[in-house]
């Protein structure tokens, strides 16, 4: 037990030593060579320092001149330190002298400066957001250099330069109240760039081919993804090929602050998305609405067709077999003999039998009507549930994440009524051919029979 | 003419407030107005000639007992009041209809005020004032145009029942 620890310890330590030292780098047959090769690479060791040490003894006169030479470096430099130190006061002074004297000579001029620089950052703000930019990308430039300029210590404005901003101002106070045509590069919604006639209203809103245009923050011209409704594009155009007069037109009242009208349209679905927002509920809405109409067309064809024969076979006195009362009276001319109630069944019975042909349809079609309003409502009861499980996982706190749950919610509401709607005014009026037939089947079919009779 | 032009305006305004649906509804009242104008004329005018001929025919008859002449006076009945009823069930469903087209409106004002909302997020009371305009109009056209064909869904109604029941009143069999 004992020397079983003892060679632990022994191997640990023997594996300590040969990571150290190099001359243990072949491994050691037995522990008992292990121990030798560590006292070999002792002895190397240990030669080795002494050699180190003579090397720094034999240094150490060396390093004596080293200090005394950069003792003498020092005092060189302090000595220049202290001249530049007074040259710097000096000119202190001066520059102190100098402004001074530029104070005394601007005198009223600085108060001028002082509103011509604001003057021309008001502008630079208000040519970054202005339209007219469009027409003028360039006006940029020079309010940047003079608004540097200004702001520089050592530079005045020039007289050219004054009158320039003075200029730049009037331009935009004129040309944000006229309507111009010009020139420029448009970016259509494909990526195309084309070369178009553009149409600037004021400060209000650019348009080009009755289609709106927005720019962006480096004046470029880009084409609304989603332009405004078809009437306000042809007010545009119509705009764009008047010379002279009035010419309506509709203003996004935004334009001068960026146009945010114009940018929220294009956040606010069309009509194929919102569709597409009433989701699964949607869809079978939809899916029913489509199966009513054409069961409706398809039923009025049917009675349509239906109702001629009948008119057919009310002016023809022989019974005609291709429609319900040419049938119900054939069952009249066979029971000739009998007597009147007992016709009177038979006819009944006959009527009874056509009844079911006539009115197919028609119940599944009051059915659809009735039902697609409670799909729709359905379907907006199911988009709230969504809508406030999830305020319930992220809180209430963004109302817009809400307000557009439930506004695609309602569509499936919309879907359904616009799917009731017709279907109600289908079945009316198929139900209204259908009762025709059903009315002179019942109510006077009998009396045919007794005219055609007395007609003979 | 100033007044006129004021009214158009008016009129225009207030299509426009109210959203597309309003002009459905305008549409659907004025086809339904049509309808019972053209049932009150019928009343007054065609049905008397119309009773009259049915009147005439079963008078000419020589004999008026018999199950024959029982079942021709029937279809007879059945040929003037199926003229009658023409059109009634097309003016009730429009009545049925004008409330339907109403909440059409005030779902898509509200999916608009909604919308407003989820760009703005609320913060513009304004923009969402046109959505509830757009929301609150066509329900009140729509109750209003229901309305207006209750009243005269109901009267005519009334008026055919009668007019049925005096036409078999006329056509008497006792001599």
């Amino acid at each position: 037990m004992k020397s079983s620890i003892a060679k632990r310890v022994l191997v640990a330590a023997a594996a300590g030593l040969i990571s150290f030292s190099a001359v243990a780098q072949e491994k050691a047959a037995s522990l008992d060579d292990l121990l030798k090769m560590v006292q070999q690479s002792k002895v190397a060791e240990s030669k080795e320092h002494k050699q180190r040490e003579a090397e720094f003894r034999r240094q150490k006169a060396n390093q004596q001149s080293l200090l005394k030479k950069a003792k003498d470096t020092r005092t060189a430099e302090e000595k220049r330190s202290a001249e530049l130190e007074k040259k710097y006061q000096e000119q202190e002074v001066a520059v102190d002298q100098k402004r001074q004297q530029l104070d005394e000579r601007l005198g009223s001029l600085k108060e001028l400066f002082g509103h011509m620089s604001s003057t021309a950052a008001d502008l630079r703000s208000n040519i970054g957001s202005s339209l007219v930019s469009a027409q003028y990308p360039n006006r940029t430039e020079f309010i940047d250099g003079l608004l540097a300029k200004m702001n520089s210590a050592t530079k005045l404005p020039t007289i050219e330069e004054i009158e320039r901003l003075w200029f730049e101002v009037q331009r935009e106070t004129l040309e944000s109240g006229k309507v111009v045509k010009f020139n420029a590069t448009v970016i259509k919604p494909n990526g195309e760039q084309a070369q178009q006639e553009v149409v600037r209203v004021g400060n209000f809103n650019l348009v080009s081919n009755g289609k709106y245009l927005e720019m962006n923050d480096a004046y470029q011209l880009a084409e609304l993804i989603r332009q405004p409704d078809a009437s306000f594009q042809k007010m545009a155009e119509g705009l764009q090929a008047s010379t002279a007069g009035f010419s309506a037109f509709g203003v996004d009242p935004t334009g001068p602050t960026g146009g945010s009208y114009l940018k929220a349209m294009i956040n606010s679905p069309d009509i194929v998305e919102r569709w597409h927002q009433g989701d699964i509920v949607g869809y079978i809405i939809t899916a029913v609405g489509v199966f009513a109409m054409l069961l409706a067309i398809f039923r009025l064809i049917v009675l349509t067709g239906v109702s001629a024969k009948v008119n057919a076979q009310l002016r023809s006195s022989t019974p005609n077999t291709n429609n319900p009362l040419g049938r119900v009276l054939a069952v009249a001319e066979e029971n000739k003999g009998v007597d009147g109630e007992t016709l009177e069944l038979k006819m009944e019975e006959a009527v009874l039998k056509e009844r079911p042909a006539i009115e197919s349809g028609l119940n599944l079609l009051k059915i659809i009507a009735m039902v697609a309003p409670l799909l729709g409502l359905l379907g907006t009861v199911t988009g709230m549930i969504v809508t406030f499980q999830a305020i319930t996982i992220f809180g209430a706190g963004d109302p817009k994440a809400m307000a557009g749950g439930i506004s695609s919610a309602l569509i499936t509401t919309v879907l359904g009524l616009c799917v009731a709607i017709p279907t109600v005014l289908m079945h009316t009026i198929v139900n209204a051919r259908a009762k025709r037939v059903l009315h002179i089947l019942e109510e006077q079919s009998a009396g045919i029979v007794a005219e055609n009779a007395e007609r003979k | 003419m100033h007044a006129l032009i004021d009214a158009w305006a008016a009129v225009n305004a207030f299509m426009a407030s109210g959203g597309p649906v309003l002009f459905l509804i305008a549409g659907l009242t004025f086809f339904m107005w049509t309808l019972i104008f053209e049932r009150v004329f019928y009343f007054n005018k065609a049905l008397k000639s119309d009773v009259q001929g049915a009147v005439d025919q079963w008078e000419e008859r020589s004999e008026r007992k018999s199950w024959a002449s029982h079942q021709i006076r029937y279809a007879m009945i059945s040929r003037v009041s199926e003229k009658i009823q023409d059109n009634m069930d097309m003016i009730q469903a429009c009545v049925a209809l004008a409330p339907l087209f109403g909440l059409l409106g005030t779902v898509w004002g509200m999916i608009n005020v909604f919308d407003v909302l989820a760009i703005t997020g609320g913060g513009d009371a304004k923009q969402m004032a046109s959505g509830v305009s757009m929301a609150t109009i066509p329900t009140m056209a729509g109750m209003v145009a229901a309305l207006s064909g209750v009243f005269a869904n109901t009267y005519l109604a009334r008026k055919a029942e009668r007019e049925t029941q005096l036409l078999e009143d006329h056509l008497t069999m006792d001599h």
